[in-house]
């Protein structure tokens, strides 16, 4: 017997801010190997045309469709709705700018963060086409990669209680940036650089340790030793700053 | 009209996956002020999901020794079945090896070469002491030498995001979440394009000397792909829409062996290329029968009709969702597929509830690429069309010709990126800026009466539903212009996509169509893309041979005296549907032959044969 | 980034001697309870171990200088907390929406530590006035304990045991070294035996009142 499904869905546009914020309830059949992907397709073509919702890969793999199913945050594309209860509530992800519906604006949080973040390989060699490439122990290239793997969806900043109400945290995400660099032997960024970047209230030092950014990965970055080595690292930096006259440090 | 915003810049790039982003930063290398736009945020462009791998031939690996780019070469063209241009070839698999280790310089955490036992096909690699620490490769279908440089699970994923980092470095701009709906020319050369914003709605113009399409793929026009829900081939309507620029061998579209069932996600090839095998209902592994030499490693066009052959003489694995096959990497161990192949495990677990580790995958040939594209020269420049530029997917550049190689697109985005993009840079700083603004006010103009048209009647009774026409389309690619082809079905295909064609002038909005609304995209879209579809359905059914991933069962045989050509499908200012040309294609170094795999091949076609009807237990 | 008011004024490492100072001071609170709770326990070996214990104390100068100890380890630890606690109205009912939106339990364990912390320092303050004034001594406890302080004692028990509990995980799971599910085990574990401990204490001393 498939079972009728109730999907209770955050509706607001911002274009009609007269319009409150609600949740709406729609309708329709579960079907083998359904996914809230075919879920929300299903109800904008053949419900209500104007239900704004993002996916791209539909694969877990582009971290667009992240959003809090029952509450949790998730990616929505490989959510079973095997796996559901009858009736489930879907809401957009807080912190990031709602756009309208589920939708909301990470990538400009993402860039932003990037950004402040400086998240690229800092280094004065300049690229020799000629040359053989540069040796890496391949137990350091998977460590990179692992840190690398962040798809950008937002479910730790969604999740995290301090990033609800510090704009300025970078949480999670941002801090696992920064821990994919300072791993990466090819950025050259000494310690003292990075304590700069996340040796503040509004980097590793703001994280309060709620872990819902670990709890919630969607693609099990260990977000917690993740922090743990950032901070540790970062710690020590500040510890040794100390021997520096403060003016050096303006 | 003067109330759309309008912006200048020199270089418009159009898509932020690899290629686009690739160009634009050469182009910004070379001082210019660049601006690229996105429909996503750019690193959830769909490059991102490119698992396997990017091709050089850096010759690291123990089963890479001896590679060069002359093998690489030879590879690609037979890949191509000869349909690809030499000279693109010959440049691309000489950048190659530089753009790998480019990569590598910008951040890219490639996979390295360790002496880790390692047993593949019942023999022991030993890998060499001296190489411990370059950029390891791996096997990829109808390669000689495994070449294939990779990121363990996520190649895609961190070249974009390592090339992203670089343009935010750079600072070039990024607009994201926006929708190029039209470009900006005069019928002879390209100034810009009108852009419709999907967070507001609003539509804006953006002026400059030169205009780069790099939107990727149109897989989304096919009912079921591998793409992501993004690809839906707009920047190659853009380009046939301007009615001179002509689209390259649109009839070349690539099924890739494995996609997963019944959500057709991508279930990379580095899991038959790191060893996995195909079995039918019987648990039979059947492509050594078909396939003696490469086995499950045939080019994909081979490797994909090979299945559909073995599922239609009876041997598929029953399903709702119709018959498959069964990839199998269980005998790869648990820890190659939770490091090397995790993405497939967590599909697998995501989707279908199952481990790789214990379980075989489902698996059918599903819809992945598109060989074909705005057809370009060799420098990226558009036919036809000045100061337009065209790279990765959604051009034809032709690397591929009628099938491309496993891991020679990652490569082509990198490559084509860095050797357009320089040619980008030279083309614009050759071009005096020149902002013509009653052309650009027109466009607008003319796109903001489309909308409001669409506006106007919304919500009325009547008219066409854009979602079900869309699914017609679908429908009518899937079924009559698939992996096999034949003249019936495809006389039929084309029939019914000029009557969708006509019927999509009367879409009718069911919602009201304000401001970013979906539907309202869609409805925008949806013309486009039905014309890319009738692209390549005649492109089909005029091609009377079979030659890579194009099959004709009524012309089974490669026919290199008639058609060794390329079609360019042009699309004239009010047409019904497409006007069909031809170019020789160019042979420089291998003239056509025998590609040693797949029907065409004298050996493997009469041993699968023999195999195939004795066989199969 | 740095901006001018960031660049006159800020010492960079501000931020990490604040951490670090909730930290420890946080770890020598946990330490001072947990030795609290054995003294006390000293009753177990009967009214004048306890008293010689509290006489020993008294002829150091231990309570005065443990009184002190812990108002100046106590102002560091909450000026060091005051700034995580979300002070505004705002910010409040942002946390306590959002822990209830995502269900998440380490979240409501934070809320419930800015919770229990401000408790227990209303508490705590009540209990050291009354010590310091009246001394320690056997007697005094079980008379205090069986004439009404019972539910007093029983709440500063469980809720400074939870909070240290809470807090001790917290610093463990923010730099690392242990796994999560068996650092809760462990600590659950200690925090089941201290509470135990304390309660067991509490009823000796009740019933001592009870035979006074």
């Amino acid at each position: 017997m498939a079972r009728e499904l109730t999907f209770r869905i955050f509706r607001f546009n911002p274009d009609q801010p007269d319009v409150k914020p609600r949740l709406q309830d729609y309708r329709l059949t579960e079907e083998p190997g359904m996914t809230l992907f075919v879920v929300l397709n299903k109800l904008r073509e053949e419900q209500d045309p104007s239900l704004r919702f993002d996916f791209v890969c539909r694969a877990a793999i582009c971290g667009s469709c992240g959003m809090l199913v029952n509450g949790r945050p998730t990616l929505a594309c490989k959510t079973l709705t095997k796996d559901l209860p009858a009736v489930t509530t879907l809401m957009p992800l807080p912190v990031f700018k709602l756009l309208g519906d589920l939708s909301v604006d990470t990538g400009v949080w993402f860039r932003e963060m990037s950004l402040r973040t400086e998240a690229w390989i800092h280094t004065d060699q300049v690229f020799d086409p000629n040359a053989e490439e540069e040796r890496m122990d391949n137990a350091v290239a998977l460590q990179i990669y692992e840190a690398e793997r962040c798809i950008e969806c937002g479910c730790c900043i969604g999740g995290c209680a301090t990033a609800n109400i510090k704009p300025e945290f970078i949480g999670a995400a941002g801090v696992n940036r920064v821990a994919r660099f300072m791993l990466d032997p090819r950025d050259k960024r000494s310690d003292a650089e990075y304590f700069e970047v996340v040796g503040t209230e509004e980097g590793v030092f703001g994280c309060v340790g709620l872990m819902a950014c670990d709890d919630n990965c969607p693609v099990g970055i260990p977000l917690r030793d993740q922090l743990a080595y950032v901070r540790r690292k970062m710690a020590a930096a500040g510890w040794k700053l100390r021997r520096r006259a403060p003016a050096a440090r303006a | 009209m003067r109330d759309h915003e309008v912006l200048v810049t020199d270089v418009l790039v159009i898509g932020a996956g690899l290629a686009g982003e690739r160009a634009a930063i050469e182009a910004a290398l070379a001082g210019l002020n660049v601006t690229i736009l996105s429909l996503v945020p750019p690193r959830r462009s769909h490059s991102s999901a490119a698992q396997g791998g990017m091709q050089a031939s850096l010759g690291n690996t123990a089963m890479g020794k001896g590679d060069s780019p002359d093998i690489h070469f030879v590879d690609t063209v037979k890949g191509s079945d000869w349909g690809c241009d030499q000279d693109v070839a010959r440049l691309f698999v000489e950048t190659a090896p530089v753009a790998v280790r480019e990569m590598a310089h910008w951040g890219v955490p490639w996979t390295r070469v360790t002496l880790e036992k390692r047993v593949y096909d019942g023999k022991v690699i030993e890998e060499d002491p001296a190489k411990v620490g370059l950029i390891a490769a791996r096997n990829f279908g109808g390669t000689a030498k495994w070449r294939t440089c990779y990121t363990a699970d996520g190649t895609g994923h961190t070249l974009l995001y390592t090339m992203d980092s670089v343009v935010l470095k750079l600072g070039v701009t990024v607009h994201d979440r926006v929708e190029a709906i039209r470009l900006i020319h005069d019928g002879e050369q390209c100034f810009g394009a009108v852009v419709r914003c999907l967070r507001t709605g609003a539509l804006r113009a953006y002026v400059a000397r030169t205009t780069v399409i790099a939107s990727g793929g149109y897989g989304r026009l096919y009912g079921a792909s591998t793409n992501a829900v993004i690809n839906e081939g707009s920047g190659m309507a853009l380009a046939l829409d301007t009615g001179v620029v002509p689209l390259g061998n649109m009839e070349a579209v690539q099924f890739h062996p494995t996609g997963i069932v019944p959500s057709w996600i991508l279930i990379t090839e580095g899991a038959r290329g790191d060893g996995g095998y195909l079995l039918d209902k019987n648990l039979h592994r059947f492509m050594p029968d078909y396939e003696p030499v490469k086995k499950e490693l045939a080019s994909r066009d081979v490797v994909s009709r090979r299945i559909m052959q073995h599922i239609r003489a009876g041997y598929g694995v029953d399903s709702p969702y119709g018959p498959h096959v069964w990839l199998d990497i269980r005998h790869l161990g648990e820890r190659h597929i939770r490091t090397n192949l995790r993405e497939i495990a967590a599909i697998c677990q995501n989707f279908n509830g199952i481990d790789p580790v214990h379980d075989l995958i489902p698996v059918r040939p599903t819809q992945h690429y598109s060989m074909g594209g705005v057809r370009t020269n060799i420098h990226g420049q558009a036919y036809g069309m000045y100061n337009l530029f065209a790279l990765g997917e959604a051009a034809c550049w032709d690397l591929h010709g009628f099938n491309r190689l496993g891991g020679n697109s990652l490569a082509e985005t990198v490559v084509a990126g860095k050797i357009v993009g320089a040619a980008i840079a030279r083309q614009t700083k050759e071009t005096s800026p020149d902002v013509r603004w009653p052309l650009v006010y027109e466009h607008l103009a003319e796109e903001s009466a489309r909308i409001e048209r669409l506006r106007a009647r919304a919500v009325r009774p009547g008219g066409e539903n854009v979602y079900a026409l869309r699914h017609e389309m679908e429908q009518i690619l899937s079924e009559n212009v698939g992996i096999f082809r034949t003249e019936g079905p495809l006389v039929e295909a084309c029939d019914k996509l000029r009557e969708l064609h006509r019927r999509a002038q009367d879409i009718r909005l069911r919602g009201e169509g304000r401001g970013a609304d979906p539907e309202l995209g869609a409805a925008l879209r949806l013309p486009g893309m039905i014309r890319l579809a009738l692209c390549i359905a005649k492109g089909a059914l005029e091609r009377k041979e079979s030659r890579g991933s194009h099959y004709r069962e009524d012309y089974p045989k490669r026919d290199d005296v008639n058609w060794l050509k390329r079609t360019l499908a042009y699309w004239p200012a009010g047409a019904d549907e497409p006007e069909l040309r031809y170019e020789p294609v160019k042979i420089t170094e291998l003239p056509p032959g025998d590609r040693g795999y797949g029907e065409s091949s004298s050996f493997a076609a009469t041993a699968g044969r023999q195999d195939a009807g004795a066989n199969p237990s | 980034m740095v901006y001018l008011q960031k660049a006159l004024a800020r010492n960079p490492r501000v931020d990490f001697l604040v951490e670090l100072v909730q930290m420890v001071s946080g770890l020598l609170l946990v330490v001072f309870l947990w030795t609290h709770m054995l003294f006390v326990a000293a009753i177990w070996l009967g009214v004048g171990a306890f008293n010689a214990l509290a006489h020993f104390m008294d002829q150091y100068r231990l309570l005065p200088a443990t009184v002190v100890f812990l108002v100046l380890v106590f102002c560091a630890h909450i000026g060091a907390v005051i700034r995580r606690v979300p002070r505004q109205w705002q910010e409040q009912k942002i946390v306590w929406r959002h822990a209830k939106l995502i269900r998440h339990a380490d979240t409501w364990s934070w809320l419930f530590q800015a919770v229990t912390g401000a408790a227990i320092l209303a508490l705590a303050i009540v209990h050291m006035a009354v010590v310091s004034y009246a001394g320690i001594n056997a007697g005094l406890s079980s008379m205090r304990v069986h004439d009404g302080f019972l539910a007093f004692y029983a709440a500063l028990l469980l809720l400074s045991e939870y909070h240290a509990s809470v807090g001790l995980y917290r610093v463990f799971v923010k730099w690392g070294w242990v796994r999560r599910s068996s650092l809760k085990r462990v600590l659950g574990a200690i925090s089941v035996l201290t509470v135990a401990i304390g309660a067991i204490t509490l009823g000796i001393f009740y019933s001592l009142g009870a035979q006074a």
